[in-house]
């Protein structure tokens, strides 16, 4: 963003343009003041930097600019998730807004190490859009720190990933251990472990047949 | 004012005409607000194009929508039937060349013809190209019929925001409306399998592989 163009470093340019020559005509609209909500209440900046954001063009195929402005990774405070949002300045329109998720990659930009590329699943118009986004920063640095702190980021989503699964399984086995103590039959057990569906008419199965023990002696 | 095509929204909404020589860069301004992109390539708009353009301000959201006209005489088609209904308006001109400052005030008669009291503001563009033929003192027009003036660039992105917040303050009597952050909503889960991904992986080698449109400029605001 070339704002420091010779002709506008004279303060004489600079006054003309602060200043209103407009007419004066009538509002046609009374706006009330509005609380402002930037639905980042509940998250932290681990990351906020200035760059330039790029989408790649499939049909052209060629990289667009997208907007320049701070590009930011909120980490929310209470599930921990992470996501990437991009505000062109001025406007403060939102450029990119999507999750960082363990897949999420970010490649080098070849012949260009002030940049980089990955792939997003895009919310900035509040629907889904499959992505290809090039960020380019002011300094090498920056790009550094960028892609290491996604790379770290898509780590940890992996890690607390596994963690639930793990904790998910875990439960499931000990579900799995409760049925086998009720039925004591290996059939069931594989039944159950291979459709849930099932499990719920074996159950419903298990149950009669428990009955009928009983009603036998 | 409502267009065929045009969806209604529940928050204000104004018509905003755009006017001013062919190649001054309407079609390029407008654009780069819809989609961030710069179009380096000239087309010729041909009559019309209408694209809403909202904003988010501290007193709501609003609506311009922009009707991009052509420029060029003889892709004008109904012109006065674009003017009808306008309620702001924006005639740019290019610095870099003097005979689109000299046809300003034609664009500015046939606007106020049919148009009378609307929020006008004049743009001159490319202002990040060296060599200007129109300088910033020589531009006095908007003086003599109260306009407002702006020296912009679509490239550079310099003022790009400045004559929308303009007229969203004169529509709204308000002199301390801004911009503000529109909400980011929370994206929702997406489950990518294999083979998506491996997909997603392919493109991004070969969109690595691709240049940036301007990667010679190094300094962002």
């Amino acid at each position: 963003m070339a704002s420091t163009d010779p002709e506008h470093n004279e303060e004489e340019t600079a006054a003309v343009e602060d200043e209103d020559t407009g007419a004066q005509v009538a509002p046609i609209v009374k706006l009330e003041e509005v609380a402002v909500t930037t639905g980042e209440e509940n998250e932290d900046a681990i990351l906020d930097l200035k760059a330039k954001l790029y989408r790649f063009d499939k049909d052209g195929k060629q990289w667009k600019e997208r907007g320049a402005g701070s590009v930011k990774l909120l980490k929310h405070k209470e599930t921990g998730k992470v996501r990437l949002v991009m505000r062109q300045s001025k406007t403060l329109k939102i450029c990119a807004n999507h999750l960082v998720i363990p897949t999420t990659s970010v490649q080098e930009h070849s012949g260009n190490d002030k940049s980089c590329v990955w792939h997003a699943a895009d919310f900035s118009d509040g629907e889904l859009k499959d992505e290809l986004f090039c960020i380019r920063f002011g300094s090498i640095e920056n790009c550094k720190k960028f892609k290491e702190t996604v790379q770290e980021v898509a780590e940890s989503q992996q890690e607390s990933k596994e963690e639930d699964e793990k904790e998910a399984s875990s439960t499931a086995g000990l579900l799995e251990k409760l049925s086998v103590d009720d039925k004591k039959g290996e059939e069931f057990v594989k039944e159950s472990s291979d459709a849930p569906k099932t499990e719920a008419v074996a159950t419903a199965d298990s149950e009669k047949k428990e009955e009928t023990p009983v009603s036998g002696s | 004012m409502a267009l065929p095509n045009q969806q209604t929204v529940e928050y204000p909404s104004f018509k905003l005409v755009i006017v001013g020589d062919g190649g001054t860069g309407k079609t390029t301004f407008v654009k780069r607000h819809l989609t961030g992109e710069f179009e380096k390539k000239y087309e010729p708009t041909i009559g019309v194009e209408v694209h809403p353009l909202d904003f988010f301000t501290n007193c709501g959201k609003i609506r311009f929508y922009c009707w991009d006209t052509a420029g060029q005489e003889k892709f004008g088609g109904l012109r006065d039937g674009y003017y009808i209904h306008g309620q702001c308006a924006i005639i740019m001109f290019d610095v870099t060349a003097r005979l689109t400052y000299k046809n300003v005030p034609t664009w500015h008669r046939d606007l106020c013809r049919v148009c009378e009291n609307i929020p006008i503001v004049l743009c001159g563009n490319k202002v990040d190209v060296k060599n200007r033929q129109v300088k910033a003192k020589q531009v006095t027009f908007h003086r003599k019929k109260n306009l407002q003036y702006y020296e912009i660039s679509a490239k550079s992105n310099y003022n790009f925001e400045k004559p929308f917040l303009y007229l969203a303050r004169k529509l709204a009597g308000d002199a301390n409306l801004h911009f503000v952050e529109s909400p980011a909503l929370a994206p929702p889960e997406v489950q990518i399998d294999i083979a998506a991904q491996q997909q997603h992986e392919a493109e991004l080698l070969q969109a690595a592989s691709q240049p940036l449109p301007d990667d010679d400029d190094d300094t962002f605001e």
